[in-house]
């Protein structure tokens, strides 16, 4: 088997880059959407402890209180949301074959930076800042009490969230060129079309979950 | 073992073959003939054709014997489509291109 990897040369090697950036080339389909199954529910057990809502399919807040089941709701309509569209754009767009597994798959796996977020949320600290700002801001009566530990705390989190969000759009992007088989301005336009009408749908949705709470 | 040159290094032409000999009685003929499709493409593109053949024709199984995922695998087998499409016309090609 080696040997044939060696003679087809320009097969992608199996580096932690390539984990990293492109797990596609080497898992697709079924597995991956095993694994990515697996990850919104980590998240959304995770976001289930520290109440962390991804009520949006880029959005992470701390909010109500709710039944593990809502926040594997979040989760899976911020999948389907984008997934949707991407799968349609590549029947359209793409010359290749592409396969709806592969779609789904590729990115509901793509979704794994959202382990960390939930987990970096997961300190009530967070909590707390969040309500001082909003209070700080005029939009509530009275500031909660909050220390440096919080502030840190919360600074952190808002660092490794911002690097886990456009980590995960950047392996969306990914698993959409892969999955599809769509380069250039084509894939860059169909993309960015499909994220914001994933993130306004997706928005409505659990808006809509919420009010069933 | 040394490649197959396929292109023409001053001026980029396609080469022929001009003869071609027996290695056993050294007879040698001489002609001028085109060489197939396959063996313009890269060596790399052709063990990819090979193995391809060699399973099937199942992109299934070109993905668990290169440990690739499927649609990795296709991509490839796309471009090599494209590659041959090129070479088999570069004629029609340069003209789109000129377009």
């Amino acid at each position: 088997m080696n040997e044939i990897v060696n003679n087809i040369q320009t097969v992608p090697r199996r580096s932690t880059s390539q984990w990293l950036f492109n797990p596609f080339s080497f898992v697709a389909g079924y597995q991956a959407l095993l694994l990515g199954l697996g990850i919104m529910l980590i998240s959304a057990f995770f976001g289930f402890l520290g109440n962390t809502h991804f009520d949006g399919v880029l959005d992470v807040h701390k909010g109500l209180e709710a039944p593990l089941r809502f926040f594997f709701t979040e989760g899976i309509i911020d999948w389907l949301t984008i997934a949707i569209p991407l799968f349609f754009f590549g029947l359209v767009v793409s010359n290749s074959s592409v396969r709806m597994i592969d779609v789904f798959g590729t990115q509901a796996l793509a979704r794994w930076p959202y382990i960390v977020i939930s987990i970096v949320m997961l300190p009530e600290a967070n909590q707390r800042v969040g309500v001082y700002l909003v209070a700080k801001f005029g939009f509530a009566a009275a500031p909660a009490a909050i220390n440096y530990m919080d502030i840190f705390i919360f600074g952190f989190a808002i660092i490794v969230g911002i690097f886990m969000a456009v980590w995960m759009v950047a392996l969306m992007y990914k698993a959409y060129v892969v999955s599809c088989n769509i380069k250039g301005a084509r894939a860059i336009v169909t993309f960015i079309v499909s994220l914001i009408g994933a993130e306004v749908l997706s928005k409505m949705l659990i808006l809509l979950l919420f009010e069933r709470l | 073992m040394k490649l197959l040159p396929t292109v023409c290094p001053a001026c980029n032409s396609q080469l022929k073959a001009k003869s071609l000999t027996c290695a056993h009685c050294n007879t040698e003929i001489q002609g001028e003939y085109e060489l197939p499709v396959l063996t313009r493409l890269l060596p790399e593109d052709q063990s990819f054709i090979l193995e391809f053949i060699k399973s099937s024709g199942s992109l299934k199984e070109m993905a668990r014997l290169l440990r690739l995922s499927y649609p990795t695998v296709r991509n490839r087998l796309d471009e090599i489509i494209e590659r041959l499409k090129k070479t088999e016309s570069p004629k029609e090609n340069n003209g789109k291109e000129n377009l």
